[in-house]
């Protein structure tokens, strides 16, 4: 093909990718090294304000107001920050301050455990520790399930498949919200679940009082969630699968499990790395079940900050450097993927 | 008004678009975009702002529980796409101190008259109205009066009243828990806010008004967190996730004897379609921290504010507020809320936000940093709750969170 039309070919992608992914980066990478705020000087001010039955109170504060311009508008300020923001959100700060003297909390005594608790007193680190617990956790966990799942779809007959594949694909439709309040919902005080566990006998358990619960919960519903996606990847797979070296395996005297570690996985063995580069993606990317359970005390996640930074905190520029923090994870959890995937390719071809 | 007296009421509205818009005679063209919190009350003034609508006016009224958010990104841009916002008396403050605003002293002037408008409705910075309110809110004790006589409890003026009733009241088997307050919440807020009712009626400070440097840490608050902590023993062991939702559950279902709820849902304690304790729950002033001391509550109010940047025209769009905050609304929408209008007759319901103004409740702080303080306070103090770390502790993460972003907002310079 002649440079000038392969050119022509890849030119709308290219246009798109630029326009729809580097731009918006380039962009947060902006908005992270800057600070904006609106120009203010402390004025002694009077407010009133209603009570009820008519009556009304007036309180004299000193209230920092406004710089207007001429026209009547506040006067912006946008500076360059460098990597304040980046600073702050990482605290850096603080984690050089805790390595050299750990406080710790009410009642460790080792270095090492004091040092933990002060790690995970920062927010980005926290969100950070649940995050990759949850990465880590769900990836093998939703390839083992999405796998079995697959097996076991493949070997009911055909009439039934349609049905059940629907069927498990159920969760993955499913708005993350939705799914998210629904398993929320099944297990607060006196939902369903916990009345069930205290009918069987059990007594009274809660779930969201504790660390290890909300973690089990959220990493469970992960799972839950993201496995139809690998099992529906890994049935089209199964189905590609020739009968040919199944039967000369069985020929040669492989059993079940010799023909599944030693025939299918490796011909599935493309999409298990396709899976894991998009579920590691995702799941470093969690937030729905964060927001919902309501229990960033316990489990916080790195997405989430970015979303406390913009609508609780007002702040555009530290959402953005935690934006900036989440892609550099994500890159670094995909190198080895993708250096594994790289060399097979080199092997191939 | 009963359920369904309301619910005729909304039927009606929806129903008969041709009487409705005889009513509302703004003549004007163009449109008016609005945005809003979603709860009862702002469903019904939406729906009377939309009587408005006619085929050169066009009214859109988008009701989110995001509406913050949106909102201060509209409110900064070069022109908004939103004419108008309700907000409380949280969220004015940092608009207001952005200068983002819109003075409606001559729009009050020009339609007084025409819409009667009350000096009470009028939110005053200086000498500028910054905003129309509708509607007071306050948070104040709920409890089970059947629970109280069979104990032979009085109802708690102090916190140490609360605490030894809550005492008692492990001993009752029809509920789960003697108490219930929101230490949990989107964002944490309603966390943030316990302890800052707890803190202002402890004679406490949020911050330094000249310095803006951050005082809640010191041992006024201390104290506070650790009541609140002391208070997590008579709760569910899920309070850290419950926000004020779950906790008008636990009353409406029997679970909880005694709570900290927002004035306005009073009235759902009676809701038989929601409650199981109809005619058992009584409401009284928050107890007080100190003795004689204020109840632990502040003071809300929530209005309209028309933003300096807005796209539509302020005129019409000051009148589809005064329209959908009008004494007729008011009149016939009486127990919803508790309006700000004088033709508004106090209720039963809205009784122990009366008198906990009475008992010199303090009006929630209004400057621009108490927003940061919140934040920083409700994201820090649950790791105190939690079991992680002191008091103290808490409250110095809190207290370096807050100095942080008001260095970025320039409240105070590094």
């Amino acid at each position: 093909m002649k440079t000038r039309s392969f050119l022509a070919f890849v030119a709308p992608s290219v246009a798109s990718m630029l326009i729809l992914i580097a731009l918006p980066l380039v962009g947060v990478a902006y908005l992270s090294l800057h600070q904006s705020r609106v120009k203010t000087e402390l004025v002694e001010l009077t407010t009133e304000i209603p009570l009820v039955g008519g009556l009304t109170r007036k309180q004299t504060r000193v209230v920092p107001q406004s710089v207007l311009d001429e026209d009547g508008m506040p006067i912006q300020i946008w500076e360059y920050v460098g990597g304040r923001n980046l600073a702050k959100a990482g605290e850096f700060k603080g984690i050089a301050k805790a390595i050299g003297n750990p406080r710790g909390g009410s009642e460790e005594k080792g270095y090492l455990s004091r040092l933990y608790r002060d790690i995970t007193n920062f927010e980005f680190w926290a969100a950070l520790e649940f995050t990759l617990l949850y990465t880590f956790l769900t990836t093998p966990a939703i390839l083992i399930v999405g796998l079995a799942l697959a097996l076991a779809v493949n070997s009911v007959s055909k009439r039934l498949r349609g049905t059940l594949v629907f069927a498990t694909l159920l969760p993955m439709i499913v708005t993350p919200v939705v799914s998210s309040l629904a398993i929320y919902w099944l297990f607060m005080d006196n939902a369903i679940i916990t009345n069930f566990i205290e009918y069987l006998g059990f007594g009274k358990f809660y779930f969201l009082a504790d660390k290890i619960t909300i973690r089990t919960l959220i990493i469970l519903y992960g799972v839950w969630f993201a496995a139809p996606f690998a099992f529906i990847i890994l049935y089209a797979g199964l189905q590609t699968m020739p009968r040919d070296p199944l039967e000369s395996a069985m020929i040669d005297g492989a059993n079940k499990w010799q023909r599944l570690r030693y025939v299918i996985i490796p011909h599935l063995g493309p999409l298990l790395t396709v899976i894991t580069l998009i579920h590691v993606m995702d799941a470093y990317r969690v937030f729905e079940p964060i927001l919902v359970f309501n229990a960033d005390v316990f489990a916080n996640s790195v997405q989430y900050l970015t979303y406390f930074a913009l609508a609780f905190q007002d702040n555009i520029h530290k959402a953005a450097a935690y934006s900036i923090l989440t892609i550099v994870g994500v890159i670094i959890l995909l190198i080895p993927v993708l250096r594994k995937s790289f060399r097979e390719y080199r092997i191939k071809t | 008004m009963n359920k369904l007296q309301l619910l005729a009421t909304a039927a009606a509205v929806v129903a008969a678009p041709s009487l409705a818009s005889a009513e509302c005679d703004i003549d004007a063209t163009g449109e008016v975009n609005v945005i809003t919190n979603f709860f009862e009350t702002l469903e019904l003034l939406a729906n009377v702002m939309e009587e408005c609508e006619s085929e050169d006016l066009k009214i859109d009224v988008k009701l989110t529980t995001s509406h913050k958010e949106e909102r201060e990104q509209a409110f900064a841009a070069s022109t908004s796409p939103y004419d108008t916002s309700a907000v409380a008396n949280s969220s004015i403050t940092m608009l207001q101190a952005k200068g983002q605003l819109m003075p409606l002293n001559d729009l009050v002037e020009k339609y007084r008259d025409k819409y009667g408008i009350e000096d009470q409705m009028l939110i005053r910075f200086g000498d500028d109205i910054a905003a129309i309110a509708f509607m007071a809110n306050a948070q104040h004790f709920f409890y089970r009066k059947d629970l109280f006589e069979k104990h032979g409890l009085d109802v708690p003026e102090s916190y140490d009243d609360l605490l030894a009733a809550a005492k008692v009241l492990q001993s009752e088997e029809s509920i789960d828990f003697p108490f219930g307050a929101a230490y949990g919440g989107p964002g944490n807020w309603e966390r943030g806010n316990e302890f800052i009712n707890i803190l202002l009626a402890n004679g406490g400070e949020l911050f330094d008004p000249v310095t803006s440097e951050p005082v809640f840490d010191g041992p006024k608050g201390v104290e506070s967190l650790e009541l609140m902590g002391e208070l997590l023993n008579y709760m569910s062991p899920n309070a850290l996730s419950h926000d004020f939702g779950h906790v008008r559950q636990q009353l409406q279902q029997g679970e909880i004897a005694m709570a900290i709820q927002w004035g306005d849902q009073a009235a759902t304690m009676d809701n038989e379609n929601e409650s199981i304790v109809i005619g058992n729950v009584g409401f009284a002033p928050a107890p007080a921290m100190v003795e004689g001391g204020p109840p632990a509550a502040t003071f809300w109010w929530d209005g309209y504010v028309i933003p300096k940047n807005l796209d539509g025209d302020p005129e019409t769009t000051f009148q589809v507020v005064m329209h959908a905050t009008r004494a007729e609304v008011v009149e016939s929408n009486n127990d919803i809320t508790l309006w700000v209008r004088s033709n508004y007759v106090p209720s039963e319901y809205s009784k122990a936000v009366i008198d906990s103004v009475m008992a010199n409740a303090p009006p929630y702080p209004m400057n621009p940093q108490s927003e940061f303080a919140h934040g920083a306070i409700g994201n820090n103090i649950g790791d105190f709750l939690g079991g992680l770390e002191s008091a103290e502790q808490s409250l110095a993460d809190a207290a370096t969170d807050y100095r942080s972003a008001a260095v970025d907002a320039g409240f105070i310079s590094e």
